[in-house]
């Protein structure tokens, strides 16, 4: 099996699209550009992002109107059947995904990635059905099994992200059911899973056969970075010992092995910082952000001296200062980094981050019809929420 | 996928050596850019300070060291204005470059602070919380005159907040989906009227060709207001017929748009509200009680919907 879409003309577009954006930067002339993209043409159809969600959008409407119209045919019989239908109707799908639209050299349109997620429910809902939707184990079997489908052959991004976490799945509650010591070494188990996941991706990363599915490979390489963290952070395990493995914790208890935890939800975001910088690894990097702020928080939430909006406020000169400093420090590009701009990328443009702007900060202007209670204004910005 | 691209190109001819050079430098990691990293936690660093100093100063209102802090904070923001005019390039209609990589983000949070410092005054002074709408229009102008000035995207999405809020129009997050958007009654009347005459600046102002880029933004909260707010209308019910009227208006002009600045986002948006405009319409009048009728209605609609964008594809190619 392969994915269902042709190879070369994956490859071309890929192309294209790189070149598109060399010229934007000036690496490459205008006539450069249309020479490419003249001797690397795909007939696909792939428009633009919105016009991708908006097919998106209305695929799905229109594809629940035909579940509709199969429901109220199905609606009288049993269980078992409405189970079975789901099934064929869903498998159905994937025939008409194939035959109908990316014969059509459709590609990742809006409309396949809807029909696409469309199938996979119904046969993951059939197959669950069927077994009463008691069978956790079952149903994150068959979650696994039809991602993993969808994510290799249509090259989804997002049936890759719940592919990998229906594996999560399945292991927690291998381990869960299995009681007793087991569910106590299960952020051990993580760890021990995703670390070779994590390398076993990167060096398949490496091979030109499988550069068809490299988006695919960079999601499972960010989602093992960050499972193995959240295995080793003190909170989620702490929190979730409490709530799963109905552990009662008295005044001035721990739960066993804390210091372990406390080591690893500090070591973990070093070592992904440390290792980033060395292997001028973006992707270590940008996940060693994301889990800092989440170390942080997590010793926050467990040792606060209270005055949440002092810690806003240091917190703010700090990332202030750093990312200064560290523009500063690349002025001339060191160490293979620079602070320059080499390609952007989709969500760096300008209308973004103005409209992320004025949602984080903006919606926090005193209105006039509050104007009766003085007191009432929150000012200040995205932490306005809370009650003051 | 990308990795080998530069290679292959120039071993093809498609690429000068010099270029090669360059491109295969970056995209085989020998360089990298943490340009988006730095970017994100300048933003981040502007947004918590902003945010933490301003709950600061609302917390300790009256107490000692407070004003202290508040002079901290006016010294602060006079400062991040007095380095934005230092440094300003002169004004012109078109995009400027910021004249370095700090720049925006002094902007930003001087405009930030400026609020702090503002909701501050007025609280604590009160001689403007009678005129508690006046200070937020004044806000409004300080920040289109900064946005301008300094040509700040962000800065003027926060202006049109501003304007917005003196219209007691709230445009928040919070907002959207608690689903008191317009809390007081008929304001969605008052975001209709807005959000044309909004649009109709920033269309005309887009004609002289002054600050073109700002029209996306600008755009983009019209339509939002607009549907958001006929919408609300169209479902109080009484005179939703002029609701419907209104939508489908908003609707040609979004398509018109969209063909003329190249870019669907505002398409997505007219297609959500017609539809929800459409199907409230024809529940109203042809089909109360005729479940079938349903399914056919958006299998039609909607497979012809699909089928009308992908036949003319080439009105809907975007210029990225």
């Amino acid at each position: 099996m392969t994915s269902a879409y042709n190879y070369t003309w994956v490859y071309n577009l890929a192309v294209a699209k790189e070149a598109k954006k060399w010229w934007k930067h000036g690496y490459i002339e205008q006539v450069q550009l249309t020479a490419i993209q003249q001797s690397y043409q795909a007939p696909f159809y792939h428009p633009n992002f919105t016009i991708r969600i908006l097919l998106f959008i209305a695929a799905l409407f229109a594809s629940s109107g035909i579940t509709g119209f199969f429901t109220l045919m199905v609606a009288d019989t049993g269980r078992d059947f409405i189970s079975f239908a789901c099934i064929v109707y869903g498998v159905a799908s994937f025939f008409i995904l194939e035959k109908l639209f990316i014969a059509k050299n459709h590609f990742k349109s809006g409309v396949t990635e809807a029909i696409l997620y469309h199938s996979c429910g119904f046969v993951i809902g059939g197959i669950g059905g069927i077994s009463d939707f008691n069978n956790v184990h079952g149903i994150l079997f068959v979650c696994l099994m039809v991602f993993s489908f969808a994510a290799f052959r249509y090259l989804d991004l997002l049936s890759t992200m719940a592919a990998i976490l229906a594996l999560a799945g399945i292991i927690f509650f291998e381990f869960y059911s299995l009681g007793g010591i087991f569910q106590q070494i299960i952020p051990f188990v993580f760890i021990i899973v995703f670390t070779p996941l994590y390398f076993i991706t990167k060096s398949l990363q490496k091979k030109r056969e499988l550069r068809l599915w490299s988006n695919n490979l960079l999601i499972i390489e960010s989602i093992s970075l960050i499972l193995i963290y959240v295995a080793g952070n003190y909170l989620v395990v702490r929190e979730l010992s409490v709530a799963m493995l109905s552990l009662t914790l008295q005044e001035g208890e721990d739960i066993p092995f804390a210091f372990i935890f406390y080591g690893l939800t500090v070591l973990i975001p070093i070592a992904y910082m440390y290792f980033g910088i060395k292997k001028k690894d973006l992707v270590l990097i940008r996940v060693s952000l994301a889990v800092i702020a989440f170390s942080a928080f997590t010793f926050k939430y467990y040792f606060s001296l209270g005055h949440p909006e002092i810690t806003l406020t240091i917190a703010g000169i700090i990332l202030i200062g750093i990312a200064i400093g560290v523009m500063h420090y690349l002025k001339t590009p060191r160490s293979g980094f620079t602070r320059e701009n080499l390609l952007s990328e989709k969500w760096g443009s300008m209308n973004v981050q103005a409209f992320m702007i004025s949602q984080t900060m903006g919606g926090n202007q005193p209105g006039v019809d509050q104007s009766s209670m003085p007191g009432e204004g929150n000012f200040g910005g995205g932490g306005s929420t809370n009650d003051f | 996928m990308t990795k080998e691209v530069p290679k292959e190109l120039f071993e093809k001819g498609f690429i000068d050596e010099n270029q090669f050079r360059k491109l295969d430098a970056i995209t085989s990691g020998k360089i990298v850019s943490v340009f988006y990293e730095l970017r994100t936690l300048l933003y981040l660093g502007v947004m918590l300070f902003t945010t933490g100093a301003g709950i600061l100063i609302y917390l300790n209102i009256g107490e000692l060291g407070h004003l202290l802090s508040i002079v901290a904070l006016s010294v602060i923001t006079i400062t991040c204005f007095w380095y934005a005019f230092k440094y300003a390039v002169d004004y012109t209609h078109e995009a400027v470059k910021a004249p370095n990589q700090y720049y925006d983000y002094v902007v930003l949070l001087g405009s930030l602070l400026f609020i702090s410092v503002q909701g501050y005054i007025q609280f604590q002074y009160g001689f403007l919380t009678e005129n508690l709408g006046f200070s937020t229009l004044l806000t409004a102008v300080f920040f289109f005159f900064v946005a301008y000035r300094f040509d700040h995207v962000g800065v003027l999405s926060l202006a049109i907040t501003a304007l917005a809020s003196f219209w007691s129009i709230s445009v928040s997050p919070q907002k959207w989906y608690s689903g008191n958007f317009f809390s007081g009654s008929h304001l969605y009347n008052t975001a209709i009227i807005f959000s044309t005459v909004l649009s109709g600046i920033a269309v005309a102002l887009t004609r002289r060709e002054i600050k073109t880029h700002f029209t996306f933004t600008y755009l983009n909260f019209c339509f939002l207001l607009f549907f958001v707010g006929s919408i609300s209308g169209l479902f109080e019910g009484e005179l939703w017929s002029i609701y419907l009227l209104a939508i489908y208006t908003g609707c040609v002009f979004a398509f018109y748009v969209a063909r003329w600045k190249k870019s669907f986002l505002f398409l997505l948006y007219a297609f959500v509200a017609a539809y929800i405009a459409t199907t409230y319409f024809l529940a109203r009048t042809i089909f109360a009680d005729a479940i079938e009728i349903w399914f056919l209605y958006s299998i039609a609609s909607c497979g012809g919907f699909i089928y009308f964008i992908i036949k003319y594809r080439n009105y809907f190619k975007q210029d990225d």
